[in-house]
């Protein structure tokens, strides 16, 4: 039985309330620190409300663990025509606090808050130029619309969440909008989430018209029943459910492609990387990215009795986390290595939901946005101490400079990496160890052989993940500083800063001259920077204990699969108490102990050791096409342009010639016929009536010229006519 | 002598009124103004003639007095006020003068055929007899003037008197038509 | 005694002569005595009629008709002498300032 809540609206309508006083007030009112106060006040409150709602559910049998609270109804149709007949099911704006989105929204608010502290840092510039404000009232409203997405009882609360982090991430990505490439990025960004909600809307629909409703329970209730038909006829196609399944499953996930940035909807997540690094953090790496695993998980239901849906879930999270993570080898500024990495790690927990494995797959989720929220921030921190500097070849040797925040970024990247007993480890390779049995199946070799394909692309990608961090961190934190003009190797750029509005502006606290004069050294960030990065590391660190496979069960036991074991779909197969075989630990150790720390070494050896970097300068001028491929991103991006935006735009541009020349020309046309016509009838007005009324008066003219004549003035012919009267009088009696 | 004159006096009327037709004539178809006034004269004393052939003796004088006496003279005082022999008339007839005559004779001959029988029919010469009833139980051939003063007096005395105010008004009207401005 | 057709007969070529005059001149005193036989004509046809029936009304009329046509000949003349005085022209058909 649910628990009937009456506070649960509060957690996300407490960001809501603190967006909607900062954005209405925060203009008039110059206080930032007001602003500050309302906004993480609000996230804060919100926290302890989830914590509190999560105490709840701990206390309660696995049965019982939900709390809902219903606000009011929101569509009523009357009556829908559906599958099993006529639906009176109501649509209500309503929250449900179970595990699952229990723990989203303990990583949302957790997550949410530590980045709120690290923007009142970051954010510093902003607070004179009068938009501190703005940001904070935005990121108040993700938070919002985030919890909306996470809680949300139905599939309508949850869309309408999903629209909202979308909208919120255009405008946070477009922040700085003066700047023409950050609206465009923001752009894309609507755009491209746009083409997914289309696909997203499709399953939506699909499904409604399949079930009759959209409430969760219910769904998950009733899949049995729809699964025990044999055949479902919709709009005249007539096929087993199955076949359904599978439709929904894909046109869902497509909408999680466009939000997750998956192939082939990935190519906002690298331009959004012009938006303010705390939103980096917060939307492209914690949470909203996430948003399509969370309903790949919450619709495990269809997932799970749809193979071929699945099967694409596992090859397009494969495919995305080789083709990105080969990407983020050639890329030199510090946030699009970090952007590469999202897409590719995103890869690999579509690959673990693929592969069936949703609680592995979400897991990842979790360790994922602590690792790379410390990254993104620590990034944010070291970008900020470089003067807005972002190219890495700039950096270097901010190992001593920056102390806190290297050790932060360190531990993440291990974890990152897969290391043993980092928490990265534990996610990374349960997922691929579960991708692997699908083929292994128990030894027998003779499962799918997608499964062993996109295993062999997940461990590939892996040892680029490792490669391409290491060289990060080498690259930014060892050797010398390059920055100050110092670079005796020749290795540094020309900067692309530009002064005082920089690609995300954190100002540090002294003014800061021309670039003519020698800048100064970077030095550590204030305690509201370095500090959530630090406490993001130690979560990276430590979260892995959540969810020890049952492989290493004498370390701890998995307490995440567990926890989210009962919102699944049972399917009735279960591996529960069977012996864990071999293969497992084998690829644990070589994962751990071989593959991850050689990419490491090699990425040591490339950058590190020597610090000309002649090796890898060397591989590129032998290899300068592959480099200029990987480098421009396989021209993805260049594509697009050329095959859908280019046309689209073209055919945008001859409809509006259409209109211009047919439309227009319609009205002009219209109004020089209204003008002919005036003339025509001005003509006909002028000659023929006029002409009419002039021959009256002509007759009468001519009548009276006529009798003119009798008016001769003169006597006698008076005299004669009187006679000639009297005559006719006299003889009437006789002439007639 | 004796039935000459007894003859002459059985058509002395026919010859009055054939020569007042004359005097008519000459006075319609003469070129000189005072030709034709002498004509009009000549009408006149036939006709004052026909009245007397008639035994009307007063209406006679009273013809003489007024028409021969009065309105001739008035006519040439104009004529000769007019100075008529100076300028040259354009023409003698107006230019509807053949229409004109067209239109009297139709009329006359219409008249002519109307009346034929009786003018010139065969009761045609029954004379013109006095009534058996004598006018006012006068004798109005004898007594002529008598018969008409009291005709005229007794019956007829307020056309009289207003004859006497028309004058009055002829009078005066032709005395403010005819003045100069100077006086 | 003359006939009374042939009375009659006389003051219908005297009217006739009258009326033709009337309307051929084109001098207006030659009209206006034309206007005058015509008038004696009447005159002649009352007289004959009353003697013909014994009343005196008829000369007692004719002599009534002979007063009204001096006043009428008096009021004529004048009339043209002061239209002579106007249009120093007595042709009628130049008198024709109504002309229409």
């Amino acid at each position: 039985m649910p628990i009937h809540s009456s506070v649960l609206w509060l957690i996300p309508f407490l960001p809501l309330f603190g967006a909607i006083l900062n954005g209405a007030t925060g203009r008039w009112v110059k206080n930032t620190r007001l602003v500050d106060t309302i906004a993480l006040g609000s996230m804060v409150l919100s926290f302890l409300l989830v914590l509190g709602c999560f105490a709840q559910l701990l206390g309660q049998a696995p049965a019982n663990r939900s709390v809902d609270q219903t606000l009011w109804t929101w569509f009523d149709l009357g009556g829908a025509r559906v599958l099993g007949g006529v639906t009176h099911n109501t649509m209500n704006w309503a929250y449900k606090f179970d595990p699952l989105s229990g723990a989203m929204a303990l990583l949302v608010t957790g997550v949410g808050f530590l980045i709120h502290l690290f923007s009142t840092g970051y954010m510093a510039e902003e607070r004179q130029n009068g938009t501190y404000y703005r940001f904070m009232a935005y990121l108040n409203l993700f938070v919002f619309s985030m919890l909306n997405l996470v809680l949300g009882a139905n599939l309508i609360v949850m869309f309408l969440g999903w629209e909202g982090v979308g909208l919120c991430s255009y405008l946070l990505i477009g922040f700085y909008f003066e700047k023409e490439f950050c609206a465009i990025a923001g752009k894309k960004a609507f755009v491209t989430n746009r083409i997914g909600d289309f696909g997203f809307l499709i399953g939506f629909f699909l499904l409604f018209m399949v079930f009759g409703a959209t409430d969760f329970d219910t769904l998950m209730g009733m899949t049995r029943t729809i699964l025990a038909r044999p055949e479902i006829t919709l709009f005249g196609l007539s096929h087993a459910p199955t076949w359904w399944f599978n439709l929904i499953g894909c046109c869902l996930f497509l909408g999680a492609c466009g939000k997750s940035a998956q192939i082939p909807l990935y190519v906002w997540l690298p331009d959004a990387m012009a938006g303010p690094t705390p939103v980096s953090a917060l939307i492209h790496a914690a949470t909203m990215v996430t948003s399509g695993l969370y309903m790949i998980t919450r619709m495990n239901f269809i997932y799970v009795n749809a193979p071929v849906a699945l099967a694409l879930v596992l090859f397009i999270g494969a495919l995305t986390a080789l083709v990105a993570a080969s990407m983020g080898l050639a890329q030199y500024d510090i946030k699009k290595v970090l952007a590469y990495s999202t897409v590719s790690q995103l890869g690999f927990m579509f690959m673990g939901m693929g592969a069936g494995a949703f609680t592995a797959g979400m897991f990842h989720v979790f360790t994922h946005a602590f690792f790379k929220a410390a990254l993104f921030l620590g990034s944010g921190s070291v970008i900020m101490a470089c003067h807005h500097e972002q190219d890495m070849r700039n950096m270097g040797g901010l190992r001593k400079l920056m102390p806190w925040t290297f050790a932060s970024m360190g531990i993440a990247t291990l974890a990152i990496a897969g290391i043993f007993p980092f928490s990265g480890f534990f996610s990374k390779d349960e997922i691929l160890w579960r991708v692997f049995e699908g083929w292994y199946n128990g030894g027998h070799f003779n499962g799918s052989t997608l499964n062993l394909v996109t295993w062999i692309m997940g461990m590939l990608a892996a040892f680029m993940t490792a490669f391409y961090m290491v060289r990060l961190m080498v690259m930014t934190f060892f050797g010398e500083y390059r920055g100050a003009g110092h670079d005796p190797h020749g290795l540094t750029v020309p900067s692309e800063v530009v002064h005082a509005a920089g690609h995300d502006d954190g100002h540090d606290a002294h003014g800061h001259g021309h670039e003519a004069h020698a800048p100064h050294l970077p030095q550590e960030v204030p305690w509201n920077m370095w500090l959530p990065v630090a406490i993001l590391a130690g979560l990276a660190l430590v979260a892995g204990f959540l969810n020890i496979p049952h492989s290493l069960h004498w370390i701890g036991s998995s307490h995440f699969s567990a926890w989210l074991q009962p919102l699944l779909y049972q399917t009735g197969a279960h591996e529960a108490a069977e012996a864990v075989p071999a293969m497992e630990y084998i690829l644990m150790a070589v994962a751990t102990l071989v593959w991850a720390p050689a990419a490491m070494a090699l990425a040591w050896w490339f950058y590190a050791v020597d610090p000309t970097w002649a090796r890898p300068r060397a591989f590129v001028k032998r290899f300068p096409e592959l480099f200029r491929w990987v480098n421009a991103k396989y021209y993805v991006d260049e594509f697009y342009q050329a095959a859908f935006i280019g046309p689209c735009k073209q055919l945008g541009a001859q409809l509006w010639a259409f209109d211009s020349l047919a439309v227009d020309g319609m009205v002009n046309g219209a109004a020089r016929f209204t003008l002919l016509l005036s003339h025509a009838m001005h003509w006909f007005d002028a000659k023929v009536v006029d002409g009419l009324v002039n021959l009256v008066a002509w007759i009468l003219q001519q009548i009276s010229l006529g009798f003119r004549k009798f008016q001769s003035g003169r006597v006698q012919n008076y005299a004669f006519v009187m006679f000639l009267g009297f005559l006719v009088f006299a003889f009437w009696k006789f002439l007639a | 002598m004796d039935p000459l004159l007894a003859s002459i006096g059985q058509y002395l009327f026919h010859i009055f009124g054939l020569m007042a037709v004359a005097g008519a004539l000459a006075l319609v178809f003469s070129k000189n103004a005072i030709h034709s006034i002498v004509g009009f004269l000549l009408s006149m004393l036939a006709v004052a003639g026909c009245y007397l052939t008639l035994s009307a003796e007063f209406l006679a004088v009273a013809q003489l007095l007024v028409y021969a006496g009065g309105i001739v003279v008035l006519f040439l005082f104009v004529v000769m006020l007019v100075e008529m022999t100076k300028f040259k008339e354009k023409g003698l007839f107006q230019s509807q003068a053949k229409w004109a005559v067209a239109a009297v004779l139709a009329g006359a001959v219409v008249i002519l055929s109307v009346f034929w029988s009786t003018w010139f029919g065969p009761g045609a010469s029954q004379a013109l007899t006095l009534g058996p009833e004598l006018g006012q139980g006068l004798d109005m051939a004898t007594q002529n003037a008598q018969a008409i003063s009291r005709g005229l007096y007794a019956g007829y005395l307020l056309p009289f008197e207003i004859l006497s105010v028309i004058l009055l008004v002829a009078l005066v009207g032709a005395v403010v038509l005819a003045k100069t401005e100077r006086v | 005694m003359p006939s009374m057709n042939a009375v009659l007969f006389i003051s219908f070529l005297l009217f006739s002569v009258g009326v033709a005059g009337v309307l051929i001149r084109r001098n207006v005193l030659i009209i206006l005595m034309c206007v005058e036989l015509m008038l004696n004509a009447a005159n002649l046809n009352l007289v004959a009629f009353a003697r013909h029936s014994g009343t005196v009304a008829g000369q007692a009329f004719a002599l009534l008709v002979m007063g009204l046509a001096a006043a009428e000949v008096s009021i004529g003349l004048a009339l043209v002498v002061a239209l002579y005085r106007k249009k120093d022209t007595i042709q009628v058909d130049q008198i024709n300032l109504l002309k229409g």
